[in-house]
Order: C-alpha cells, then sequence, then structure tokens
C-alpha cells in the first residue's frame, strides 16, 4: 500500500497557527494557499505497517514488546492483534522550512502548520486503506507514543520492529524526537467487532503537546 | 563458482544472527566476543556459497550505537574481524571492516555534528586498522555529509582500500535526499576505491540507478541490494535465491563486478549468485561522460553555462563586513538563498576580511549555507587554512577560487584540490601581475594545466580564468581578455571561468557595460560567469544565450522565464499613498524597505527606528493580542518591518557606526529538544524591537548556555522547549545559570509551559508567545 498526501486540512492547519475562531482574511487565505502547494509539492510521504498477534499479557507476539501504561492496554482492550504503523513526509519538508525561517519566518510558520495537517492527511489514508485490506477485522484509532500514559520511551521498539531508520529514512533523537519531523509512529488495535470510540480526555488528544485551547485554560469541548 | 572478474560478496548478517538466537534487542556485535564461534560458522557459510569478501559483524560497532553494551568499539571491532578471518580455511577470503550509519542524523537536519561523526568514525576505522581488516566498506548510509564523513576518517586513518555503498529509493534519491550523481561525484572525489547500492530495494529495482552511477564514475561498481520488497504486514523478503540470482546478474551487463546481497538474502542466495554469474563476463565499461560540481542534493552537470553567484563576498560592501564581524548569519543566508531563487547554478563564497580568522568564518558559513541552499558551492579564498576548512566542510564537490602561475600559489592548493575532489580555479596571472596580452595569459593557463595534471587533477576539473580588467581604465583590455577566453577555451580545450561585473566598474549605467561584455564572453567560450543573479538583465542574457546556443532545447527554461513578460506590470513597489505603518502592517517587505528610505532621506537612523518602525510593530502586537491578527500575520509584520532595519543598518554601516543596540539577549532551544521554529521566531521579532540576539541553536546543553551567559554579561535569557519530556532539561538549564553566579534574568516560553509551571522551574518570566518575549526584554533591558 501506498503513503499518499492528497490535500491539506486548512482548519487543521488554522489550529496549529493558534487561530482561535474568526475569519483569517484574505491574505492569510491566500498565505495558506500558498504554503498548501508548496508543501504538497515538496512532500515526499512514505510509510510503512506490520501486524502482531497479541498475548495475553498484552505484548506482542515476537517483539519483546509490551506497550506499557493504562491507557495503551485500554485502548487494545478486546482487540486480538496490534498493527505498528509509521509515516513520514520526508527531508525536504524540513529542509524547505529551514530555508523559509531565513526568507521569512512567517511563511515558516505556515509551512509548519501546513504541514503537520499534512502527516495527518498521509495518516488517515494510510490507516483507511488498512482498514479497508484487513476488513472483517475492525481496527481502532491511532495511539501513539507519547499519548496519555504510553510513555514516548516506546518510540525505541517502534524504530526496532519497524526498522524504521533502514526502510523509512527516519532517525530518532536521545530524546526520542522523530527526524524528519513530520513523522508519525502509532499503535493500532485489531479486533473482530467495531470498538467504541473511548471518551476522550486531553491527555490521550494527539494535540496535547501544542493544544492552543488548553493553554489559554481552555476546552476544545469534542472530549 | 563465479569467474575470478566478478567478487562474491556476502548475504545478511542480521537475521542470520537472529535465527540462531541473538536475543531480540541485544547489541550484535557483542556475540563477536561472546560467541565468536556462532558468528564465525554464519561467516563459514558464506564463504562455502562462494562469498570471497567478508562483511565483518561490526556494521553498528559505533561508540553511539554500542553504548552501554559492556564493551568498547576497538573490543567489537577486533573481535568482529578476527570471527570473520576464522571463517577463512584458505580460500583465501578478504575480511571487510563493515561500517553503518551512526544511528543519529547529522547536522542540518540532526544535531551531530561532522566533526563528531568524524571521531566516531575514525574510533572504528583505527580499531578495524589495528585488528587486520583488509578493507573497509561503508554502507547503508543515507546521507551524503554522514559518508564523506567516514570515508575521510577511513582515508585519514588507513592506507586500506574504501568502497561505499549509500541506500537509494527508486525515485533517484536517498531518504535524505542525495542523488546518485551528488554521491558519485563527491565520494570519487574523495578517494573511495569502489561505489555502489546497498539494501534499499530489490535488485530489478536498483538496475536503473547504478545504470545511472555509471555514466558519473569509472570507479568499480557495487550492489547488494535485499530480497526483493518486504511483505507488508510481517516484514518477511519475497524473492526466491534463483529469482534473486536472475534478476542481479543482469547488472553484469553493466560492468557492475562486486555483488552481493543484503535485507532477506542468505547463503543461499550467494550461491544462487554465484551460479548465475557462470560463464558471464562483466559488460564493457564506457568510459563516465557525465561531469559537475555539486551539493548534496542538486549537481550542475558541466557543459553547459552555468552561473556562479558572486554575491557573498565582503569586498567593498560595509554592510556585508558588519555582518561577518557580528556573526550575522541571517544576512548572509539570505544572499545565498536570494541568489539561487534568482537562479544561480553555484555560490561563491568569499569570507576573507582583515583581523578575522579566514578558515573557522569559512568552515561556519560554508555550513550555514548548506543548511538552507541546495547549490554547489566555490570556495574562494587563496588562503590554504580557508580553502581546506572550506572543503572539509562542504557536503558535495566544490570549485576552489583559485590559485594563479605562481609555484607557491599551485604548490600549497593544488594537493587540497586533490584530496578533496575538487575543481579548481587557475588565475591567469602570477608574480608580474596580470600579462597585458592575450598570448601571455594562455601561457601561464598552460602552466597551471601542467602543475594540475602533475598534482593528479584531470584536466576536464581545471577551469581557467582570463580575468577581467576595468574597461574604463585601461579600454584595450577588454578585448584582450576576450581573445585570451577563446585561445584558452580553442587551443587548450579547457573550460573558463570569468568574474564579469568588474568591467564596468567606475562606468554609469554598469548593468548595460556588464551584460554587454557578458554576451560577448559567452560566444568567445565563457562556461561559468561569476556574476550577480538579483540582477535580472544579467540573467536574462544567459537565459537568453543558452538559448542561443543549443543549451535549452525546446526553448522551455527561456518561455518558463519570459512568459507574460510583455504584458507584466512594472516590478517597482508602488508605495505611494501608502505610510510606513500601513506597509508593516500587512508584511509588505517592498514597501516597508522604500519607505524608510524615504524616511531616511529627512530624518535620523535611530529616529527611524524609535519614531517610525518600532511603533508601527506595536501596533500589530496590539492587534495581535486583541486577537484581530494572527500570529503569521504578525510575524510577517515583523519581517518586514526586518526589511526596513536593513535599510537603517546599511545606513549606519556606510557612515561608519556601529549598529544601534537596545541590549544584548541569549536565545536556546534546551538539550534534548530539537524543536526551534518558535524561539526562531523569537529571534526575529526580539531582533526586529533592536535586540541583539545571540542564538544557541537547539538541542543546547546546560552547561553552554550558562558559560555564554557569563562570558559574554547577558542580562536576558530566554529559554524554549516544546514538549513535555525536555521541561526538565530547561529545569536543568536554570539552574546551573543561578549556580554559575549570573545574576540576570531568565524567560522561558514552548507549548507546554504555563506560568504556573515556569515559576515552578525558577524563570523569571514566562512568555506566552513573541510578542511576550518582546515585552519583558522591554521590561528588563528597556
Amino acid at each position: 500500500m501506498e503513503a499518499k498526501l492528497t490535500g491539506i486540512d486548512r482548519n487543521e492547519a488554522l489550529l496549529y497557527l493558534g487561530c482561535r475562531g474568526g475569519a483569517p482574511g484574505p491574505d492569510t487565505e491566500a498565505e495558506l494557499a500558498l504554503c498548501e502547494a508548496l508543501v504538497l509539492r515538496t512532500a515526499r510521504p512514505r510509510a510503512l505497517w506490520r501486524r502482531f498477534r497479541l498475548l495475553p499479557d498484552g505484548s506482542l507476539e515476537g517483539a519483546a514488546f509490551c506497550p506499557a501504561g493504562e491507557d495503551i492496554r485500554a485502548h487494545l482492550s478486546g482487540c486480538r492483534e496490534a498493527v505498528l504503523m509509521a509515516a513520514t513526509l520526508g527531508a525536504e519538508i524540513d529542509a524547505l522550512i529551514r530555508r523559509t525561517q531565513v526568507t521569512g519566518p512567517g511563511r515558516a510558520l505556515v509551512l509548519d502548520a501546513c504541514a503537520s495537517a499534512a502527516i495527518e492527511n498521509v495518516c488517515d489514508h494510510f490507516c483507511a486503506g488498512l482498514a479497508r485490506e484487513l476488513a472483517p477485522l475492525y481496527l481502532t484509532e491511532r495511539f501513539s507514543p507519547g499519548y496519555g500514559d504510553f510513555p514516548l520511551e516506546s518510540q525505541r521498539d517502534f524504530f526496532r520492529l519497524l526498522d524504521l531508520q533502514r526502510r523509512l529514512g527516519v532517525s530518532l533523537t536521545p530524546g526520542n524526537f522523530m527526524l524528519p519531523q513530520k513523522s508519525v509512529t502509532a499503535l493500532l488495535g485489531l479486533a473482530d467487532t467495531p470498538r467504541p470510540r473511548r471518551p476522550g480526555s486531553c491527555a490521550l488528544c494527539e494535540r496535547f503537546e501544542t493544544c492552543a485551547f488548553r493553554k489559554e485554560g481552555g476546552h476544545c469541548g469534542k472530549g | 563458482m563465479a569467474k575470478a572478474e566478478f567478487t562474491l560478496l556476502d548475504g545478511a548478517m542480521g537475521t542470520m544472527l537472529q535465527a540462531a538466537g541473538l536475543p531480540v534487542g541485544m547489541t550484535p556485535e557483542v556475540w563477536n566476543i561472546t560467541r565468536p564461534e556462532q558468528v564465525t560458522a554464519i561467516h563459514r557459510q558464506y564463504v562455502e556459497a562462494g562469498s570471497r569478501v567478508l562483511y565483518a559483524n561490526t556494521f553498528g560497532a559505533n561508540r553511539l550505537k554500542a553504548a552501554g553494551c559492556g564493551y568498547s568499539v576497538s573490543q567489537l571491532a577486533a573481535a568482529g574481524i578476527r570471527a570473520a578471518r576464522a571463517a577463512d580455511r584458505g580460500e583465501g577470503v578478504r575480511v571487510a571492516l563493515d561500517i553503518g550509519p551512526l544511528g543519529q542524523l547529522l547536522e542540518p537536519l540532526g544535531s551531530l555534528s561532522f566533526e563528531e561523526a568524524y571521531e566516531l568514525f575514525k574510533e572504528m576505522v583505527l580499531a578495524g586498522r589495528d585488528a587486520g581488516a583488509d578493507l573497509i566498506v561503508l554502507e547503508t548510509m543515507s546521507d551524503l555529509a554522514e559518508v564523506r564523513a567516514a570515508l575521510l576518517a577511513a582515508k585519514e586513518n588507513s592506507a586500506l582500500p574504501v568502497w561505499a555503498t549509500m541506500t537509494f529509493e527508486a525515485s533517484g534519491r536517498s531518504f535524505l535526499g542525495t542523488t546518485v550523481s551528488s554521491m558519485a561525484l563527491t565520494l570519487t572525489g574523495l578517494g573511495a576505491d569502489a561505489l555502489g547500492f546497498n539494501c534499499s530495494l530489490g535488485p530489478a529495482e536498483l538496475l536503473p540507478l547504478a545504470e545511472e552511477l555509471r555514466r558519473w564514475t569509472d570507479l568499480p561498481l557495487i550492489l547488494k541490494p535485499n530480497a526483493g520488497l518486504p511483505d507488508p504486514a510481517t516484514g518477511a523478503y519475497t524473492l526466491t535465491p534463483e529469482a534473486f540470482a536472475g534478476a542481479l546478474s543482469r547488472a553484469a551487463d553493466l560492468g557492475v563486478t562486486i555483488l552481493g546481497g543484503c535485507c532477506g538474502t542468505g547463503p543461499a542466495y550467494i550461491r544462487a549468485l554465484g551460479a548465475a554469474l557462470e560463464g558471464r563476463s562483466p559488460g564493457p565499461r564506457p568510459r563516465a561522460d557525465r561531469q559537475g560540481l555539486c551539493s548534496a542534493v542538486r549537481t550542475a552537470e558541466l557543459g553547459r553555462t552555468l552561473v556562479v553567484g558572486e554575491r557573498i563576498n565582503p569586498t567593498g560592501k560595509k554592510r556585508f563586513q558588519q555582518a561577518l564581524r557580528e556573526g550575522d548569519m541571517d544576512y548572509i543566508l539570505r544572499q545565498a538563498v536570494e541568489q539561487q531563487e534568482a537562479g544561480a547554478d553555484i555560490l561563491d563564497i568569499n569570507v576573507g576580511l582583515p583581523g578575522l580568522d579566514e578558515a573557522a568564518l569559512m568552515a561556519r558559513v560554508v555550513r550555514a549555507v548548506q543548511s538552507v541552499c541546495e547549490l554547489p558551492l566555490q570556495i574562494d579564498s587563496s588562503d590554504p587554512a580557508a580553502v581546506e576548512a572550506g572543503l572539509r566542510a562542504c557536503s558535495g564537490r566544490a570549485i576552489v577560487n583559485s590559485v594563479n602561475g605562481d609555484e607557491e600559489s599551485l604548490k600549497a592548493l593544488l594537493p587540497l584540490c586533490k584530496k578533496y575532489g575538487a575543481a579548481v580555479v587557475g588565475l591567469c596571472l602570477d608574480k608580474k601581475g596580470v600579462p597585458q596580452n592575450a598570448r601571455e595569459r594562455l601561457a601561464i593557463a598552460r602552466r597551471i594545466l601542467a602543475a594540475a595534471e602533475a598534482a593528479g587533477i584531470p584536466r576536464q576539473d581545471v577551469f581557467i580564468d582570463c580575468l577581467t580588467l576595468t574597461v574604463s581604465a585601461q579600454p584595450e583590455q577588454a578585448a584582450e581578455t576576450l581573445k585570451a577566453l577563446e585561445t584558452v577555451h580553442r587551443e587548450l580545450g579547457l573550460r573558463t571561468v570569468l568574474g564579469v561585473s568588474n568591467i564596468s566598474y567606475g562606468l554609469p549605467a554598469r548593468e548595460q557595460v556588464t551584460v554587454s561584455f557578458l554576451t560577448q564572453a559567452l560566444y568567445a567560450g565563457l562556461d561559468l560567469p561569476i556574476v550577480n543573479p538579483n540582477q535580472k538583465p544579467v540573467l536574462d542574457a544567459v537565459v537568453s544565450y543558452r538559448l542561443l546556443s543549443g543549451q535549452d532545447p525546446g526553448a522551455g527554461a527561456y518561455i518558463a522565464r519570459f512568459a507574460g513578460a510583455d504584458s507584466a506590470p512594472s516590478p517597482r513597489p508602488a508605495a505611494g499613498g501608502m505610510d510606513l505603518a500601513e506597509a508593516v502592517a500587512r508584511g509588505l517587505r517592498a514597501e516597508t524597505a522604500a519607505l524608510t528610505e524615504r524616511a531616511l532621506e529627512t530624518m535620523a537612523p535611530l529616529e527611524v527606528i524609535n519614531t517610525l518602525l518600532i511603533p508601527a510593530l506595536d501596533r500589530v502586537g496590539e492587534g495581535y493580542e486583541r486577537q484581530e491578527l494572527f500570529l503569521p500575520q504578525l510575524i510577517n509584520a515583523a519581517n518586514a518591518a526586518c526589511e526596513g532595519f536593513e535599510r537603517v543598518k546599511a545606513r549606519l554601516a556606510r557612515q561608519g557606526e556601529e549598529s544601534v543596540s537596545k541590549g544584548r539577549i541569549l536565545l536556546a532551544t534546551v538539550q534534548g529538544d530539537i524543536h526551534d521554529i518558535g524561539k526562531n521566531i523569537v529571534r526575529v521579532v526580539l531582533e526586529n524591537y533592536g535586540y541583539t540576539v545571540l542564538d544557541l541553536g537547539r538541542d543546547v546543553a546546560p552547561e553552554e548556555v550558562a558559560r555564554t551567559a557569563v562570558r559574554e554579561e547577558i542580562p536576558l535569557v530566554g529559554l524554549s522547549a516544546l514538549m513535555t519530556t525536555t521541561v526538565p532539561s530547561m529545569e536543568k538549564t536554570i539552574r546551573a545559570l543561578r549556580q554559575s553566579g549570573w545574576t540576570g534574568k531568565v524567560m522561558v516560553g514552548g507549548a507546554v509551559l504555563t506560568e504556573d509551571y515556569a515559576r515552578q522551574i525558577g524563570a523569571d518570566y514566562y512568555a506566552r508567545d513573541a510578542k511576550q518575549s518582546a515585552d519583558i526584554a522591554r521590561l528588563v533591558l528597556g
């Protein structure tokens, strides 16, 4: 299955930009359109996945990996298998943002937001494709290291099991951040019956780290 | 058995070790010491399958990857070489020290420096050399900078042959964007002994890449592909030994002589490969027909007119000199990106300024330019230390500008060009100065060529500069330069370089003379004009020349540049009716610049800053706080204001005054954190409010922040951390600052921080956004 980037959700990009409601105005709209086009042209999306049987103790068969934390346990409850996936937009996006910081820092910020929305688009397509391929089994939502109490250190296991440096060109820093920056790893459960969406909480949200609402002491109202 | 014309390598090691029971998560190289007989047994299977070069089990035996395994790099590497050697029972097997990627990315994407990478590789090389390795293989690399560090470490610390293979995608680029031509030009230049690809893809997918590679290098070629593509669900590889061998043996027709397998292959694959090569001979290898200069990601192919951008040069430019003295990289980087966008093919880098350490500055500028600009570089200096520093720092294949006919110059610089594989510009002058006629210049060109060839530099890498003299001073010399150029081109068959702009020095309407001279020089055989690509008529002339000389078949480039030109409105900013505040608020850079210039006609520079630019920025900031404006608009306004400040700075530099500063602020993203976009935005805003920012970058150690704050007597330090996991590192940095005896203030910012949290970790101020950081600066520094 090929990774593909089909578009950039402008509202999502605006959210990353800290846009708190209100119309962005024609200048910002035009800037967004330009940056979206640049990101779409520059990204080299890639993704891969691998499935494992889940053992009764919650570990992945043959992987020497037992995802830690209450949240991932709950996420995988009722699942028979686990899917590890990873996706990236590639190093060119980092280079584009770096270059643009020199010539126009404002544009760099918009590019960064568009790229964040773009990697979500890649992941959504990839997981939708996975769901089709793995039917009649049902796939849960994505759950990434660093969400809730699923430790960021689990990135080490993702990298080992998926051989991400070699196969996807993604590296892990000593602090467990991925490079290129617009990269995602996630664990998904695979079950015989559809898994109910668990009521969300801020801590489980993928935007937890950067959420503009939370920073203001507020809430997006979705959880 | 394959014929001796081919060299059979081995197959995968990792999967074989796992099959033999290597526990998941264990450093594979540890078995070299604890289970050497198991490792030797795997090697032996490969020898029996026909392998005659064994890659020792040392792929990850570097200090980063092997940290915490309980053994040193030299122990792991030495035991690895021994275990492979033990598999030779008289077959005459060669044992290779296998060096893979370090596991951490180099700058600019990652934070490992080139020198750190070099030291890590050097440690492996010394260990392998001392353990008796027969050769060194660098494999699975996807970053040209990293493979350069490894190759230099291997060449400078051993006399062993070095083979290098990189990992590519079917698109013809590595994951980090390295192209086949860049890899070939750079590594051939640096003295690799064989080149090719490993891992990446299956044999069928690698063949087109090998076909491209052989057009750029004459070195022996290596292919070590995977057993096809992996099954996504399980990660298992799909090709059978026979299918693998059948597909890979077709590489023989391309003249590939060194073959083996990577992921998913085992002894059966090597045996099948030997059988498939039986009775075949390597196909003929015509000489590589393509040449060029390159960065890691872009190649400027020789054979067409290549524009060398001249703007990174302090000579006669007060503002540039000031930027160099103050270490203002952003100013220099803007010049680089601007020239790339204007259509330059190569950038000349000159940082010679009396009183500055040219070598250190050259390395720093080359690295900084390559972090934002894709163009190949021309290292412009006659100081051997600066030339070497530039060549060493430069990822890709550069030009050295320049040597001249003097013995001393040739002796000092040609060996450096040879060592780093650079092309070289030879100036037609010597101790006696510039000869006044074409004949004598040709004689010097001949002398330079002979010296270059004697130093091992092929003639296609020698570019001759026949020297432009100012036509207003020596009117007869323009014709003499063109004559010399034409003769060098025709009689010596060498490529030519010429700094064109000098022709019009001291004349009105300089562009007129420059473009006319440029056109004549191109027709006389000029290959690499050194010009200011930002001057539109100059680039227009080159693009037109390319069309007329058959370099632009289909006129695609010409049409792309000029389509719509007939009806295009005048590009001059229409500042009429708009005031500076509005121009800043709307983020209009050209207008802001023009209006600032106008204001400077009647106002003092400081007055322009304090009564126009800063209040304009303040108004934007207020709009942002009232949520009428978005962050990008705030930043764009700051950036437009930046153009205004640039004009003020240029005016001050012309008047020989120090630049204005309201005080100095140190910024850093804390250790472990690599997200620096927020910090960079804070920097832009602070600079535009007139503060001098000392930016230590990202992933900065607490001690370095404290040391710098003390040494530079910084009154305000700003720290940024984006992630929850790096906030403790911020706390540590604040503690280091307090313990150092430094008495300034600390402001912190970053997505996960809050006012409370900032207090808790000992910060004086919490900056919610860039605007607030400027407010804090005003509070602390005034």
